[in-house]
C-alpha cells in the first residue's frame, strides 16, 4: 500500500529537508508527525522519552490509515486528539530530533495533484469540411495546488484559491460561455431535425416527392448540396437550371400553408418553447440522467449509418495540398483556425470534471478511465469526419458543399437519415435539461449561494437560455460559427489562461519555477489568445 | 433450539453517521471503501462477511436515517431484522442535537428486540466522546446513562463511553465480547493454570476476528497499559497485509535476546499470545505446551452446548 512508500519521515520538517516534498496525500490531517519509539522495548529504561498517549496514538493512526484510501479523511486524526506543536518531537533515524515549528501547516510544502486530461464531449452529427488537417489537442501538465485540503475542489474553487473574486468570477463566465454556446447549438440542431422530422412525415402522407426540387448527385444513393454556390459565368461554375435556383433555401419551398406553419427557422423554435421551457424547470436533472442510453445508441447508428453510406458512394479522394481546385478543397488552408477554434470547446467539460469522477468506485482507475473515454470520443468523430468527407461525391458536387450537420446533405426523403434524426432528437431533448441544471448549479450557487433560490430565479434564467437559443436559430443558425466562438473564447481561460498561469504561480510559490517551464506556458497562452483572435479573422 | 445452523445475529445500529461504520471497520479490520461514507445511509445485508466468536454474524443498521425509504424499510422488514439477536449494540453520537429523537428510535428498536428476541443482551455506546471537553465526559457520560437505563426497561442495558481516538473504544468492545462468552470464568482459571505450568509471563487470549482481549494472565505489572490495544492494531495491519495475497495469519514467533512471544491459534474463536522471559526454554517446548493446552480449552467450549451460540454443531 501507499503506507510502504511513504518516506520515513512526514513533510513538516526544518530547513534541512525542506526541499524534499511528499507525493502521495496533500492532506495536512494524513501527514501528522511521525515518531519512531527510541526506546529499547525491553530495556529498563527510566527516562521516557515518549509519552504512552503519543504512542498508542501513533499505534492507531498508522492502523487506521491502513483502513482508509490514502485521500479519504474519514479516520484522520482531528486537530484536538493530536498533542500540540511544543509536545511533537520528530526523531529522523540518524538520532536528531526536530521540534515541529509552529502550527501553521497550509504555508509549507505543497504537493503535485492529478493530472488534467483532454476530454471531448460533442452529441451532434456535424462536421466541418473545410479542413482535413487535424490540428493537435491540448495536453495537460501536472498543476501543483498547495497544501490545504483540496480534494473535493473542482477548477473554479482552484481558480478562486489563486485569483481570488475575480478569478472565480470569470471562470464562472467562461464556463457559462461553454455551457449556453452549448446550448443554443442544441437549440439551432433540435430545430434543424424537428424540422425535417415533420417535413419527412409529411411528404410521406400526402407522396409529396421533393427529389426534382433538390440539387444533387443523380442515381440510387442521393447526396444534395442544399446551398450551392451558384456564380453565373465564374469559372468552373456549375450549369444549373432555373428550376434549381429558385429552390434554393428550400424553407419557402412549400408556399401552401404547411411550410409556413412548419419552418426552419421561424416557427419550429418557437414550438421547441413549448416543449422544452418546462423540462428546464425541473427542479433535479437526474429523471434526465437516466437517458444517456440513448446517447450511446445515437452514436452507434450514426456510425454505422455512416459506414453504410460510405461503402455505397464510394471513395472520392483527391489530394491538393495548397491549391484551389473546383472541386476539391486544399488539405493545408489558411483557414485551419476554424477547426483549432471548434476542438477548444472540447476542454469545457474541464470545469466539472472532477465532480464527475468523484462518485467512482475506483478511484485510482480515473486516469485510464478518463483517457479511455478521451481517445474513443476522438476515434469516434475522427471516424465518422474522415469517411464522411472521402465519400462526399465530389465530381457533380463541390466538396465545400458539406454542410456543418451533414445529416443535412442527405434528402429530406431518405429513411435511415430520418431515423437517425429522429433519434439524436430524442437524445438532445433529454441532454437539453441536462445542460440547463449545469448552467444552473454553477450561476446559481455562486450569485445567490442556493442552487434553487426561487421559481421565478429559475424561470428568468430558463427564459434568457431559451431566448438565446431562438435568437440563434432564427438569424444565424450555422452551428460551426457558434462553436468555434464559443469554442476559443471559453477554451482560451479555461485550458491556455488559467491553468498555465496557476501553474506558473504556484511553481513560483514554492521557489520552483525554471525559466523554460515559464517560457512554454507563456506561449501557450499566446497560443490560446491567437486562436481566439484568429476566429474573427476567418 | 434447532440444530441447523441459525446464525446469531450481533447488531449493530445507530442514527446515520454515528460512526458504525468506522467502528466496524476498525473491530473487525475491514477496508472502508471512499464511497460508503458518500453513500450515506449504510445498508448492511445479512450476507455480511463478518462473523466473529463463532457464528455471530456482525449487521450493521442505519435507525432513523433521513431516508423514509429506510423507515419503510425497517418497518416492513423489521421481525426479520429482530429475529434471532444475540446482541444489539446502539450507538449514541454524543453531538447529535436531535436526542428525542434518537431515544424514539432506539426504543422502538428496544420494541422490536422484546418482541423477537427477548434474551438478546444490549449494549449502548456513547460515541464520538472525543468531540465532549475533557471535564464534562464524565458527567455528560453519567447523564446519558441515567436516561437510557431507564427509559430501557425491563430489559438490561450496559452502556459504554467511547471514541476511537482514546483507548475506551478497544475497552469497551473488549467488555462486550467478554459478556458474550458464557463460562469465561472458567476460562480465565484455566488460563492462569495453563501460564503458571508453562512459567509464561504474560498469557493472554484473543478473539480471532478482532483480536480483541477475552481475558489475559500476567504473573507480574506490565509497564505499558496500552499493550493490548497496540498488538491488536499491529496484527489486524499484519492479516490486512496477509489478506491482499489470499493469505491468512495463522502464528507467529517474536523472539529475542531477553524473550520470545507465541502469537498461535487456540480454540475455533480464540487466538492465544505467551510470553517467556526466559529465553533460555526452547520454543519447541513452549510450542507443545501450547498444542496440548489447545486440546483441553476446545473441550471447555464444546462443553456447553449449542444454545449458548458460541459454538454450533451441525447436525
Amino acid at each position: 500500500m501507499e503506507d510502504d512508500n511513504r518516506p520515513l519521515l512526514s513533510s513538516e520538517q526544518t530547513e534541512s529537508q525542506s526541499h524534499r516534498g511528499s507525493t502521495d496525500s496533500l492532506d495536512v490531517k494524513a501527514k501528522r508527525p511521525f515518531h519512531v519509539e527510541p526506546r529499547n522495548i525491553i530495556g529498563d529504561d527510566p527516562q521516557e522519552r515518549v509519552s504512552a498517549e503519543a504512542a498508542i496514538l501513533n499505534s492507531r493512526v498508522h492502523y487506521y490509515g491502513r483502513l482508509t484510501g490514502s485521500s479519504d479523511r474519514l479516520l484522520s486524526p482531528p486537530n484536538h486528539v493530536i498533542p500540540r506543536p511544543e509536545e511533537i518531537y520528530v526523531y529522523s533515524p540518524l538520532g536528531m530530533a526536530f521540534k515541529v515549528k509552529g502550527s501553521d501547516d497550509t504555508s509549507k510544502n505543497p504537493s503535485i495533484v492529478t493530472m488534467c486530461i483532454c476530454h471531448m464531449e460533442h452529441d451532434d452529427g456535424h462536421v466541418n469540411p473545410q479542413h482535413t488537417l487535424g490540428d493537435k489537442t491540448n495536453f495537460y501538465s501536472p498543476k501543483a495546488i498547495p497544501y490545504v485540503d483540496t480534494s473535493d475542489w473542482e477548477f473554479p474553487d482552484v481558480c478562486r484559491y489563486y485569483f481570488g473574486k475575480f478569478g472565480q468570477w470569470s471562470s464562472l463566465v467562461f464556463s457559462m460561455v461553454s455551457l449556453i454556446g452549448a446550448m443554443v447549438v442544441y437549440w439551432v440542431l433540435m430545430s434543424n431535425f424537428l424540422y425535417n422530422t415533420g417535413q419527412f412525415i409529411y411528404n410521406y402522407a400526402h407522396n409529396v416527392n421533393t427529389s426534382d426540387l433538390e440539387y444533387g448527385t443523380n442515381g440510387s444513393e442521393k447526396v444534395i448540396c442544399p446551398y450551392p454556390n451558384i456564380e453565373p459565368g465564374g469559372n468552373g461554375s456549375i450549369t444549373m437550371s432555373p428550376l434549381f435556383i429558385s429552390s434554393v433555401g428550400n424553407e419557402t419551398l412549400d408556399s401552401t400553408s404547411f411550410g409556413h406553419w412548419w419552418s426552419k427557422t421561424n416557427t419550429i423554435p418557437l414550438y421547441l418553447i413549448v416543449l422544452l421551457l418546462p423540462l428546464l424547470c425541473f427542479r433535479s436533472a437526474s429523471f434526465f440522467a437516466r437517458f444517456t442510453f440513448l446517447g450511446t445508441i445515437s452514436v452507434i447508428y450514426l456510425i454505422v449509418l455512416v459506414t453504410i453510406k460510405s461503402v455505397r458512394l464510394g471513395f472520392h479522394l483527391e489530394f491538393h495540398w495548397f491549391d484551389t481546385s473546383t472541386f476539391f478543397v486544399p488539405e493545408l488552408r489558411l483557414l485551419f483556425p476554424q477547426l483549432t477554434g471548434v476542438l477548444t470547446l472540447a476542454f469545457f467539460i474541464h470545469n466539472c470534471i472532477i465532480t464527475l469522477m468523484k462518485s467512482n468506485k475506483n478511484q485510482e482507475n480515473n486516469v485510464r478511465d478518463l483517457s479511455v473515454a478521451y481517445l474513443l470520443v476522438g476515434l469516434t468523430y475522427l471516424y465518422v469526419g474522415v469517411l464522411i468527407f472521402a465519400s462526399f461525391p465530389s465530381p457533380p458536387l463541390l466538396k465545400d458543399c458539406i454542410e456543418p450537420n451533414f445529416l443535412d446533405n442527405y434528402p429530406s426523403n431518405d429513411v435511415m437519415v430520418f431515423v437517425a434524426r429522429t433519434f439524436l432528437l430524442f437524445q438532445m431533448i433529454t441532454v437539453y435539461p441536462l445542460l440547463g441544471y449545469l448552467v444552473r448549479v454553477q450561476i446559481m450557487g455562486q450569485v445567490f449561494g442556493n442552487n434553487y433560490p426561487s421559481f421565478f430565479h429559475i424561470l428568468a434564467l430558463n427564459i434568457v437560455i431559451v431566448g438565446a437559443g431562438v435568437l440563434m436559430a432564427k438569424f444565424y443558425p450555422n452551428i460551426g460559427s457558434i462553436i468555434r466562438f464559443s469554442g476559443a473564447t471559453c477554451g482560451l481561460a479555461l485550458v491556455f489562461i488559467f491553468p498555465a498561469l496557476v501553474h506558473m504561480i504556484s511553481k513560483k510559490r514554492q521557489g520552483t519555477l525554471s525559466w523554460p517551464s515559464a517560457v512554454f506556458h507563456s506561449f501557450l497562452i499566446l497560443l490560446g489568445l491567437a486562436n481566439l483572435v484568429a476566429q474573427f479573422f476567418v | 433450539m434447532s440444530s441447523t445452523a441459525m446464525k446469531k445475529k450481533v447488531l449493530l445500529m445507530g442514527k446515520s453517521g454515528s460512526g458504525k461504520t468506522s467502528m466496524r471497520s476498525i473491530i473487525f479490520a475491514n477496508y472502508i471503501a471512499r464511497d460508503t461514507r458518500r453513500l450515506g445511509a449504510t445498508i448492511d445485508v445479512e450476507h455480511s462477511h463478518v462473523r466473529f466468536l463463532g457464528n455471530l454474524v456482525l449487521n450493521l443498521w442505519d435507525c432513523g436515517g433521513q431516508d423514509t425509504f429506510m423507515e419503510n424499510y425497517f418497518t416492513s422488514q423489521r421481525d426479520n431484522i429482530f429475529r434471532n439477536v444475540e446482541v444489539l449494540i446502539y450507538v449514541f453520537d454524543v453531538e447529535s442535537r436531535e436526542l428525542e429523537k434518537d431515544m424514539h428510535y432506539y426504543q422502538s428498536c428496544l420494541e422490536a428486540i422484546l418482541q423477537n428476541s427477548p434474551d438478546a443482551k444490549v449494549f449502548c455506546l456513547v460515541h464520538k466522546m472525543d468531540l465532549v471537553q475533557e471535564d464534562q465526559r464524565d458527567l455528560i457520560f453519567k447523564e446519558r446513562e441515567e436516561d437510557l437505563k431507564r427509559l430501557s426497561r425491563p430489559l438490561a442495558c450496559t452502556c459504554f463511553r467511547t471514541s476511537i481516538w482514546d483507548e475506551t473504544l478497544y475497552k469497551a468492545w473488549s467488555s462486550i465480547v467478554y459478556q458474550l462468552i458464557p463460562n469465561v470464568q472458567q476460562l480465565e482459571t484455566n488460563l492462569r493454570n495453563f501460564a503458571q505450568i508453562i512459567e509464561a509471563d504474560e498469557v493472554l487470549l484473543f478473539e480471532r476476528a478482532t483480536f480483541l482481549v477475552i481475558s489475559h494472565y500476567q504473573c507480574k505489572e506490565q509497564r505499558d497499559a496500552h499493550r493490548f490495544e497496540k498488538i491488536s492494531n499491529i496484527i489486524k495491519q499484519f492479516k490486512l497485509s496477509c489478506s491482499k495475497l489470499a493469505a491468512s495469519f495463522q502464528s507467529m514467533e517474536v523472539r529475542n535476546s531477553n524473550f520470545a512471544a507465541f502469537i498461535d491459534i487456540f480454540t475455533s474463536n480464540t487466538y492465544v499470545m505467551v510470553i517467556m522471559s526466559d529465553p533460555s526454554i526452547p520454543s519447541a517446548a513452549t510450542l507443545i505446551n501450547i498444542r496440548n493446552a489447545r486440546k483441553h480449552f476446545e473441550k471447555l467450549e464444546r462443553v456447553d452446548g449449542p444454545k449458548h451460540g458460541l459454538h454450533m454443531r451441525m447436525r
